[in-house]
């Protein structure tokens, strides 16, 4: 068991763990925060994309022992976040979700676009999505409200390197 | 037509939760003292159990079949003739017959303690010659899945229709294709899991669990547990996705349910990828040989086809393994008026997961019989195959039309449509593209695809009862309840995965009542709650459970204009409903009005008042022929002569699905289909070696298309509204998936042929590519 | 799944890390970001006793320039190499690699000495090292080595590194300005591991020519023949030589036959794109 201390969704929680436990497990049995999805546990699929220390990383492959003392955003951590309002509205306006499991991870990935590459068109933002699966939406709508949002040019809220 | 009823693209009201991780699904159940199952699965494809020796100190938390007490046997029957049934184990009793069929389950207190149990219990095999692929099986002397069977063949069905005598001797030109279409998963995001516990205040079995078909899961498990339905409350909440894979009664699931019966404790399992890629690559796995004898203009005098069906190990429950071949068969002819055929479809069973069918299911397979074979009709005459299609399809003025396999193609214009597909592509400059060489060598093709897709049909001799299946789906319910505050309840038997009918059914109450969608709640997946239809499968809910939405609620207009009249001192005739009020010559007053004197002034209701008041039943019986909805794909590649990769550079989709409650959701189905299309076509194949060792067990192997896969399309629709369905909806839900890998296929091909080349089988691969070309190089046949 | 039960170790500098894996040899795991190492684990593939967690350790985090070598910390992510976090001593051959790996949430954490250490062979960072003749140290109880990576990989996922050595950097030595590269690759999807991948790298200052193929399940090759014909001379005259280099070459690697027309192929592009 290892002691640890991460700070979710800007409240910091301490939690006796299980060595092996995941961070994506670490957030959805302690912390009772299911927002975040498990596809795969081997990295490809992209449902549990969440933000770590300001960047998106794979929460099945990262142990909660190894995000001691980090700072992590799940999909339920962005109130009154101006650039994951908007990102929300255009996902629901263009039809970018059907059974929503892959959505959390897809959230993140467009936050994460959106925030750093400053150029985005369709092809960019395709490729910087091919590591988020979705079978349902056959993408075009993800794409196109991730452009929407691109052509708004909202500032990310705060910022974390 | 309104802004916020039929025809609206209203954004969905579902999307808040999903938006802000409030969803719901199995996984996200936190019930307080739940242990976690884990299976331990058979790690060989066909061998005999010796023994199973359980961990030392664990062994009350291991169960075999021995243990799992008082269960009854699974086995799925059809009435067709010759058809074979087998018995679905519930854990495996004699000897396991694919890679990941479960033998015994291990209960802990968090999954990995139960996987740590599981890795500890010892079982050992004798093992067996496995019968891996469906010429294994068909082979004189092959080892017998079921050895009670004598062979391995479950179903062969045969249908002839006309005089092919007649058009063979009258045919021109004789074509014949064959393809092979492998294995593959369905995929959907979330895989298949269930929580069960017991209410001991209710005395039920509550189970909540990831399915498409609450009330048929309802009903196999009452059976096999041995309980009253009564006292069997199935739960399907929010559903990841499922695309035909979360419909049948599966193992895990009853073991659950018994585990939690047994210990009165809650028990869930949660299916990891891994475990998932094993056990459910269980879709599509088809061969199959056309051949159309044509006049010398190209027109179709009559048809042959051979499928040969791979169903894997058993038949699920409760629709079994043998309706694909009879399927493919059913809609082999496709849309062209074809009078003569003659077709033979023999499902075959292997050491591999039970078949079940996949979005689609066996139309993808019919779609590239009948589509390879025009293509191929075209090239023997000399026309282009667009032409080549437009001389064969049924026309407007024909419909309905009944076909040779007596299928009524009830309306549509075939034509049309793949004429504006080939002009969405620009096809004369493509084809002109196509006389010259490319700067960057690649190969140009274009090929389309024409289809319909059989949707919404209902109980009888044209639809599911054909089958002598157990569970034949009849009328479809729908409860409609006006609240004390003037909102709806709207309570169905279908169940949303992902189609949006929060949203679309609530459009409907708006077309009807002109009330708000955002003050419907549509309530399904619970039956508890829900009145008991058979869940959402085969393009069937917006027809289905939209008809009957129509049907109750505008049975709740005659208490709700009454109420109002009422209230209004006027007649019932000088009264009327719109935007959720009733007006009247001299004012208007609101639904919540209404609901206020029906639920806390009933003295001041009408005196003839119908005492059912405000909650209005109905149900829904289909059209049993169905309602066809089609489409038109028209696929440009460019194809590497190198590499052997492909790439889309253009494709369009002209699609009638008739009236379209919403059009935003409708794109949304077809492009999401087509995703899965292209995955058909192009990336996925669940492989096996020699042995029947699945090899394709992880998304590293196992290919799904991304977003950089998916090619711009350009969409169009037509409206041609149904005559046999309410509103002229037809069902449009796998319509999207059906076309690509027929389309892909014919463009490959027609990009291959300067070099002799072809492609008959799916996914068509880089590696297939490549060997095709040097197999033409080296003078092998195309 | 669930990995099998482990102890996670987090040592905090370099010489109690590799204390600790001389301690257990045979039971622990080294793991950086985890992105290779991670799957592993939770598939059961690999069930260490011990997972020894150094990616928080600062010397491995670092880069630097020691004369005309660039040393990057083993622990240096994908990511920082995509977004120009250490100098361009390869003329942006490094950053265009490290964009084309996988996806961004796993090069955020994924690491180079990780990814080396794997010798997954068809991953791009093993290619490109072996396309710049790259070295790489090594640290254990024996103090500190270096090896050349062509060396250091001895098969699909093998390698030289010894029970209780950590891979510390990778040494990549500057390309002349007069340098050229180029880099093709051809994937089922974006994303994923690559089928067939061609580095090539002519720096006539440095009196190197060196092409590279990389393969799905073979280490990857030097391609001699090709790489000799290449150097010091430019790629357009010499279409016809290349042709039979190549072939030569595939056949010494022993290329699959159903595979030649995409490497060769592959290696042609690689080579045609030399800037």
């Amino acid at each position: 068991m290892k002691a640890v201390t991460i700070c979710v969704n800007g409240e910091r929680i301490s939690r006796s763990v299980d060595d092996r436990l995941s961070l994506a497990d670490f957030l959805r049995e302690h912390c009772l925060l299911t927002g975040t999805h498990i596809g795969c546990e081997h990295g490809v699929c992209g449902a549990c994309t969440l933000m770590m220390n300001g960047q998106p990383v794979r929460s099945c492959l990262t142990l909660a022992a190894a995000a001691d003392g980090r700072d992590v955003r799940t999909v339920e951590g962005y109130e009154g976040d101006a650039l994951m309002q908007a990102i929300r509205r255009a996902f629901n306006l263009r039809h970018a979700l059907q059974c929503g499991f892959c959505t959390p991870g897809m959230l993140a990935t467009a936050y994460d676009i959106l925030s750093r590459i400053p150029d985005l068109d369709r092809e960019r933002i395709r490729s910087e999505l091919a590591g988020n699966l979705c079978r349902c939406t056959g993408y075009l709508s993800i794409v196109t409200a991730i452009e929407d949002v691109h052509a708004q040019g909202i500032a990310r809220k705060g910022s974390s390197a | 037509m309104s802004e916020l009823g039929v025809g609206a693209s209203l954004p969905r009201l579902e999307d808040e939760r999903f938006l802000h991780g409030r969803a719901q699904f199995c996984a996200d159940i936190a019930l307080p003292g739940t242990l976690h199952a884990a299976f331990v699965r058979s790690s060989h494809a066909h061998a005999r159990i010796v023994a199973i020796k359980k961990p030392s100190g664990s062994e009350k938390q291991v169960y075999c079949a021995v243990d799992l007490a008082g269960l009854r046997r699974i086995r799925s029957t059809a009435k067709l003739p010759g058809f074979k049934p087998s018995d679905w184990p519930v854990l495996t009793v004699d000897k396991v017959r694919h890679v990941g069929e479960p033998i015994a389950m291990a209960i802990g207190a968090t999954a990995a303690e139960a996987e740590d149990i599981a890795a500890l219990v010892e079982v050992e095999f004798e093992q067996l010659p496995a019968v891996v692929s469906m010429w294994d099986a068909l082979a004189g002397g092959a080892p017998l899945v079921h050895e009670e069977w004598g062979s391995n063949v479950l179903v062969d069905m045969k249908l002839e229709a006309g005089d092919l005598a007649a058009a063979k001797s009258a045919a021109a030109h004789v074509v014949e294709r064959s393809f092979r279409m492998n294995r593959m998963h369905p995929l959907p995001l979330e895989g298949r899991a269930c929580v069960a516990s017991y209410d001991g205040r209710l005395d039920e079995l509550v189970i909540y669990v990831a399915h498409q078909l609450p009330v048929p899961l309802q009903i196999g498990l009452s059976q096999i547990l041995g309980m009253s339905q009564r006292r069997v409350r199935v739960v399907a909440p929010d559903v990841g996705a499922s695309f035909g894979l979360k419909t049948y009664v599966e193992s895990e699931t009853v073991c659950v349910a018994w585990a939690a019966m047994k210990l009165r404790r809650p028990v869930r399992w949660i299916q990891d990828r891994y475990e998932s890629l094993v056990c459910d690559a269980n879709c599509r796995d088809y061969h199959c040989k056309v051949i159309a004898y044509a006049d010398a203009n190209g027109r179709v005098l009559g048809m042959e086809c051979d499928v040969t069906v791979d169903s894997g190990a058993y038949s699920p429950w409760p629709w079994p393994a043998g309706l694909e071949g009879g399927l493919a068969l059913g809609n082999m002819q496709g849309c062209y008026d074809i009078r003569a055929f003659r077709g033979r479809a023999v499902n075959v069973v292997s050491n591999k997961p039970a078949g079940q069918p996949f979005r689609g299911v066996a139309r993808p397979l019919s779609c590239c019989g009948h589509e390879i074979v025009m293509d191929a009709v075209a090239h023997t005459v000399g026309i282009d195959p667009l032409e080549a299609r437009l001389r064969n399809f049924v026309q407007p003025a024909q419909m309905p039309y009944v076909s040779i396999t007596k299928k009524t193609l009830d309306s549509g214009d075939y034509g049309a449509a793949l004429k504006r597909a080939a002009e969405l592509i620009g096809l004369p400059s493509i084809r002109a593209r196509q006389k010259q060489a490319e700067p960057d060598g690649r190969l140009i093709g274009v090929g389309f695809a024409s289809f319909y897709e059989q949707t919404a049909y209902g109980t009888g001799p044209f639809g599911y009862a054909a089958w002598g299946i157990e569970l034949v789906p009849g009328m479809e319910p729908a409860v409609a309840r006006l609240t004390g505050d003037g909102e709806l309840i709207l309570e169905v038997g279908s169940h949303s995965h992902g189609q949006g009918h929060e949203t679309v059914f609530a459009q409907l109450a708006n077309e009807v009542l002109g009330i708000d969608p955002r003050k419907v709640s549509v309530r399904f997946g619970d039956t508890s709650i829900s009145p008991a239809g058979t869940g959402t499968y085969a393009s069937r809910s917006m027809v289905t459970t939209g008809g009957a939405i129509i049907e109750a609620c505008q049975l709740l207009q005659v208490p709700i204009i009454k109420i109002g009249a009422h209230l209004l001192q006027c007649k019932e005739a000088d009264a009327r409903i719109r935007n959720g009020r009733v007006e009247g010559p001299q004012g208007s007053v609101e639904f919540a009005e209404i609901g206020r004197a029906w639920y806390h002034h009933p003295e001041e209701l009408p005196a003839d008042i119908d005492p059912a008041g405000l909650t209005a039943a109905a149900g829904h019986k289909a059209y049993d022929p169905g309602v066809f909805a089609y489409s038109a794909h028209a696929a440009v590649v460019a194809v590497d002569r190198e590499i052997g990769s492909i790439e889309i550079i253009d494709y369009a989709i002209v699609a009638d699905c008739g009236t379209r409650v919403n059009p935003l959701l409708v794109e949304g189905q077809v492009v999401g289909g087509f995703s899965n299309g292209l995955g058909n076509a192009l990336y996925e194949e669940s492989t096996y070696d020699e042995l029947g060792q699945p090899t394709a067990t992880t998304l590293a192997d196992y290919t799904a298309p991304g977003a950089p896969s998916i090619p711009e399309l350009k969409l169009d629709f037509m409206e041609t509204r149904s005559p046999f369905a309410m509103l002229g909806m037809k069902g449009i839900g796998e319509n999207g998936a059906i076309g690509p890998p027929a389309a892909i296929a014919n463009a490959v091909n027609d990009a291959l042929r300067p070099l002799g080349a072809s492609v008959y089988e799916t996914p068509i691969t880089a590696r297939r590519v490549r060997a095709a070309i040097a197999r033409a190089r080296s003078g092998g046949t195309a | 799944m669930k990995p099998a039960q482990f102890g996670y170790l987090r040592p905090d500098s370099l010489a109690e890390a590799i204390g600790l894996l001389k301690d257990r040899p045979q039971d622990a795991r080294v793991m950086a970001g985890g992105q290779s190492l991670g799957p592993m684990l939770n598939l059961r593939l690999a069930q260490p006793k011990h997972v020894i967690d150094i990616s928080r350790l600062g010397e491995l985090c670092d880069s630097s320039m020691s004369g005309d070598t660039l040393a990057i910390g083993a622990c240096i992510t994908h990511a920082q190499i995509e977004d120009g976090k250490i100098t361009d001593v390869t003329r942006g051959l490094l950053t265009q690699v490290a964009k084309g790996i996988a996806y961004r949430a796993v090069r955020n954490r994924g690491t180079l000495g990780g990814s080396l250490a794997h010798a997954d062979p068809a991953a791009d960072w093993l290619t490109t090292m072996i396309a710049l003749d790259a070295s790489l140290e090594l640290a254990g109880t024996n103090g500190r080595s270096q090896v050349k990576v062509a060396k250091f990989v001895t098969g699909a996922m093998e390698t030289t590194i010894e029970a209780a050595q950590l891979l510390t950097c990778v040494l990549v030595p500057r390309l002349s300005t007069s340098a050229r590269w180029g880099y093709a690759k051809y994937a089922r999807k974006p994303g994923d591991f690559a089928e067939s991948m061609a580095i090539a790298v002519v720096d006539p200052d440095r009196a190197s020519s060196r092409v590279v193929l990389g393969r799905r399940s073979e280490p990857p090759a030097l391609m001699q023949a090709s790489s000799q014909v290449l150097a010091g001379k430019p790629a357009e005259s010499l279409t016809e030589k290349l042709a039979t280099a190549i072939e030569v070459d595939l056949s010494s690697v022993r290329a699959d036959q159903a595979d030649w027309t995409m490497h060769r192929a592959i290696v042609l592009r690689a080579i045609r794109t030399l800037t």
